[in-house]
């Protein structure tokens, strides 16, 4: 799957117009020196070879040379992933924490005005352009009160994760709250909920412990697949924090025709996905017995 | 006897300024800055954007530099003789200057740094020097036009004189690198630079900051700054805030808010608008059909009226164009007539071109790069154009894609602007549209005048005054009447800057957020 990835990113990008070597010139490009960068970059050779060269030193390990950087694309990936990886895991964190509680909550009592206004919020989550949503989380939390920063890594501080996290989950907080509803709601009128009520329990403890934990599994699903969210969503808040990020670095990649580092950037964000789902599969053992009895 | 023409130029001018009115430069401190970008590269020979320019000027020194003024100043070099032809320019270095890492600068420094650009991004910075092509096409073994006299004293022989030589030796791509540390760093000493300059590379983190810190050692004396931190911001409106909140020193005004940032109480005296040395121009391949028929060109640039998205789109806040040439430019000339609006002129030049109303010409495609700007001004000319029954198709592309079609000539109108790499009218006018540099080295219009090529051709070599301004002029006025170009405007720099910050040049040749300025003059007042 990743070698097909990689060959639609190649394709697309040799269909696409623009050159490399005329976008790393600027406005005056002397055409000697045009030609000695297109040598350089070894674009002068035919696409099928620049492909073939290209798998060839992956398979050694090598992703090979950004063009922009003049520097290996895996020192140019390397020193990204952290903040990405930071951001997406405080996102994730800020989705299940707040999805899930808000998605519990609703299903209490279905129908009330709290489970109109949670869901309402979370339609909302959902649909709100990432962009306006952090500006407008940085110009009330940052720059009229105070509290955090505008922008930065603020060289890895918490302070600098809050806004860029809750502006990146709440896309995914949203689908996660609608999603726990949902299944919540389902799973209590299961015979076994009703076995748990008969018994005298305490609706905390018939919910929190015996239906919710049944109800997580389509959550986990979700919350799997939302990686790819976070991942489509991060350039975006990538750009208005100013986060160091993967995202950024794509999105500046494809601009300049740097291919190899498009390819690199691609091929990380494909593992991630791979690995992503890879965890939610061992989740479902960790939640359902089932899926453990079945494994073994 | 001849008497050798000396051209002594002179120190005073960077030590005027704060000291004149009375205000010591208080040292200490860190100046907060921002770019929009990460730089690509922080390498003088591998540069071809403002950003990196930005931190290169504050790291590296050239032989000369540009003063408040846009004047060459000596820097690396004490005094420049220029030969009575024009041709031999004989530099005598500063004695005691060294780089970041402790060692003296020597002429064969200046000779190795001007070979390792000239095969860098910016060989044309060289080419005037003789010798220089050869060497960069790889026909020679050094550029024979370069000779080290001493250890402090550099001799350039160009092939033929050449006028604004001096504003190339000011230029950033003409910067002096060690080349000890080049050797030991390979390429990785795009990463992290070392040169003779006020302040000294700390640290980059890309798409983060950069840190640069006061070099003590500096030939000027150490500078009052401390610390220069270059956050790398790529939302204006983040940007915005973070000046705000109080978190950056100097940065632009966002766009669309050039008036409001002017009218509020607390930003007012924090604003700065100043022209800046470039042009936004619509472009037309001449070439082909049906732009190689001057009339229909001229037709509409009678109906394009620049004045709107001066005054609706940018707030008044940059100057519309008559010609080429920006108004700061030393060699502008108020006296160039663009056509004026004139629809019922523009219908019958249509008619004439063949195109009654418009019948025949078919829907035109305009090309331009991404951009809520350009968006908007392409726009405001369909609607312009559709009064005299032209219709634009907007073709909108990123800007690797859109400079692909313009170099190619397969775009026929088209968005290009200019922003001059050093202040003279040959920056613009021969490099645009001389015939020799059709194509990605600038002339995209196709432009191919021999008249014009001759003028230019004259006032390139000629000493500087009015004789050499006039044929610009000319040219330049020729150039216009052809409508190769319509001018829209001219472009400004749009700057906030807190109050403490003192000492920070408006130069025509920078642009908010990027300051191009040597920030060594810069101090707080806190």
């Amino acid at each position: 799957m990743l070698f097909g990835i990689t060959l639609l990113v190649f394709l697309l990008n040799a269909a696409a117009l623009g050159d490399p070597a005329r976008a790393a010139m600027g406005q005056r490009a002397d055409p000697e020196a045009l030609e000695r960068l297109r040598r350089e970059y070894a674009l002068d050779r035919p696409l099928p070879v620049q492909y073939a060269t290209w798998i060839g030193r992956l398979a050694r390990g090598d992703l090979g040379t950004s063009f922009r950087e003049q520097r290996p694309v895996a020192e140019v990936l390397a020193e990204r992933l952290p903040a990405t990886i930071r951001l997406a895991l405080a996102a994730t964190l800020v989705a299940v924490v707040f999805g899930v509680a808000a998605g519990a909550l609703a299903a209490v009592r279905p129908g009330s005005a709290l489970d109109h206004a949670l869901m309402g919020a979370a339609v909302l989550g959902i649909s709100t352009p990432v962009f306006w949503l952090g500006m407008m989380l940085a110009l009330v939390f940052a720059v009229t009160l105070g509290w955090l920063p505008v922008s930065g890594y603020g060289g890895g501080s918490l302070a600098h994760l809050v806004l860029p996290a809750l502006t990146l989950g709440a896309l995914h907080t949203g689908t996660v709250a609608r999603m726990t509803r949902s299944s919540l709601l389902e799973v209590v009128r299961q015979d076994y909920v009703q076995t748990a009520r008969a018994k005298g329990l305490p609706e905390r403890v018939v919910l929190g412990k015996h239906a919710l934990r049944n109800a997580l599994i389509p959550v986990v699903t979700v919350i799997g697949i939302g990686l790819a969210d976070l991942l489509v969503g991060a350039p975006l808040t990538e750009t208005v924090f100013a986060w160091p990020g993967l995202g950024r670095l794509l999105v500046a990649a494809v601009g300049q025709r740097d291919l190899p580092v498009v390819m690199g950037a691609v091929l990380v964000f494909a593992l991630v996905y791979v690995v992503g789902n890879l965890l939610v599969d061992l989740a479902y053992l960790l939640i359902d017995p089932r899926t453990r009895r079945a494994a073994a | 006897m001849r008497k050798a023409a000396v051209l002594t130029v002179v120190v005073l001018a960077a030590l005027a300024g704060a000291a004149a009115r009375g205000e010591a430069p208080r040292p200490g401190g860190t100046l907060r800055a921002v770019f929009s970008a990460d730089p690509p590269t922080l390498d003088p020979a591998q540069a071809t954007d403002t950003t990196s320019s930005a931190v290169i000027r504050q790291v590296f020194d050239g032989l000369l530099e540009l003063d408040e003024t846009l004047t060459p100043v000596p820097a690396l070099a004490r005094s420049v003789r220029v030969s009575p032809d024009g041709r031999v320019y004989t530099f005598a270095l500063r004695p005691g200057v060294r780089f970041h890492n402790g060692r003296e600068l020597r002429a064969a420094d200046v000779k190795y740094s001007f070979e390792r650009a000239a095969k860098g991004k910016r060989p044309w910075v060289f080419e005037k020097i003789a010798g220089a092509r050869d060497f960069t096409k790889g026909a020679a073994g050094a550029i024979a036009g370069v000779r080290v006299v001493d250890d402090l004293t550099v001799e350039l022989r160009l092939d033929r004189p050449f006028a604004p030589f001096l504003h190339l030796m000011a230029y950033d791509a003409a910067a002096v690198v060690p080349r000890d540390e080049v050797e030991r760093r390979g390429p990785g000493f795009a990463s992290h630079p070392v040169g003779t300059g006020a302040f000294r590379f700390v640290s980059w983190r890309r798409d983060d900051q950069v840190v640069l810190e006061r070099f003590p050692g500096h030939f000027r004396g150490p500078a009052p700054l401390e610390r220069v931190v270059f956050r790398i911001i790529p939302a204006e409106i983040t940007r915005f805030n973070e000046y705000r909140a109080g978190q950056l020193d100097l940065t632009d005004i966002p766009t669309g808010q050039c008036r409001s940032v002017q009218a509020d109480p607390q930003l007012r005296g924090e604003a700065a608008v100043w022209p800046t040395l470039g042009t936004h121009g619509l472009r037309f391949n001449v070439e082909k059909p049906p732009f190689s028929d001057a009339r229909l060109r001229r037709a509409l640039a009678h109906a394009i009226d620049p004045t709107i998205v001066v005054e609706r789109l940018l707030e008044g806040c940059v100057h519309p164009a008559r010609g080429i040439l920006p108004p700061a430019l030393p060699g502008y000339s108020p006296a160039i007539r663009r056509p004026p609006l004139d629809r019922e002129r523009a219908k019958r030049l249509l008619a004439e071109a063949g195109y009654p109303g418009g019948r025949g010409l078919g829907p035109i495609a305009f090309n331009f790069n991404t951009g809520d700007l350009n968006q908007r001004i392409a726009e405001v000319l369909q609607a312009q154009l559709r009064e005299i029954g032209v219709a634009l198709e907007l073709r909108r592309l990123d800007w690797a894609a859109h400079i692909k079609l313009v170099d190619d000539g397969s775009a026929v109108f088209f968005r290009q602007g200019w922003i001059a790499d050093y202040p003279d009218p040959e920056n613009f006018l021969t490099v645009l549209f001389h015939s020799r540099n059709i194509g990605a080295a600038g002339n995209t219009s196709r432009y191919r005048n021999p008249a014009v090529d001759r003028l230019l051709d004259e006032a390139d070599a000629m000493t500087s005054g009015p004789a050499r301004f006039g044929r610009y002029h000319q040219a330049e006025q020729t150039i216009v009447d052809d409508a190769a170009w319509i001018s829209l405007y001219h472009y400004s720099s749009r700057a906030l800057v807190k109050r403490h910050v003192k000492g920070l040049e408006r130069s025509a040749l920078s642009s908010a957020p990027e300051f191009l300025v040597p920030l060594r003059k810069v101090w707080l007042d806190r």
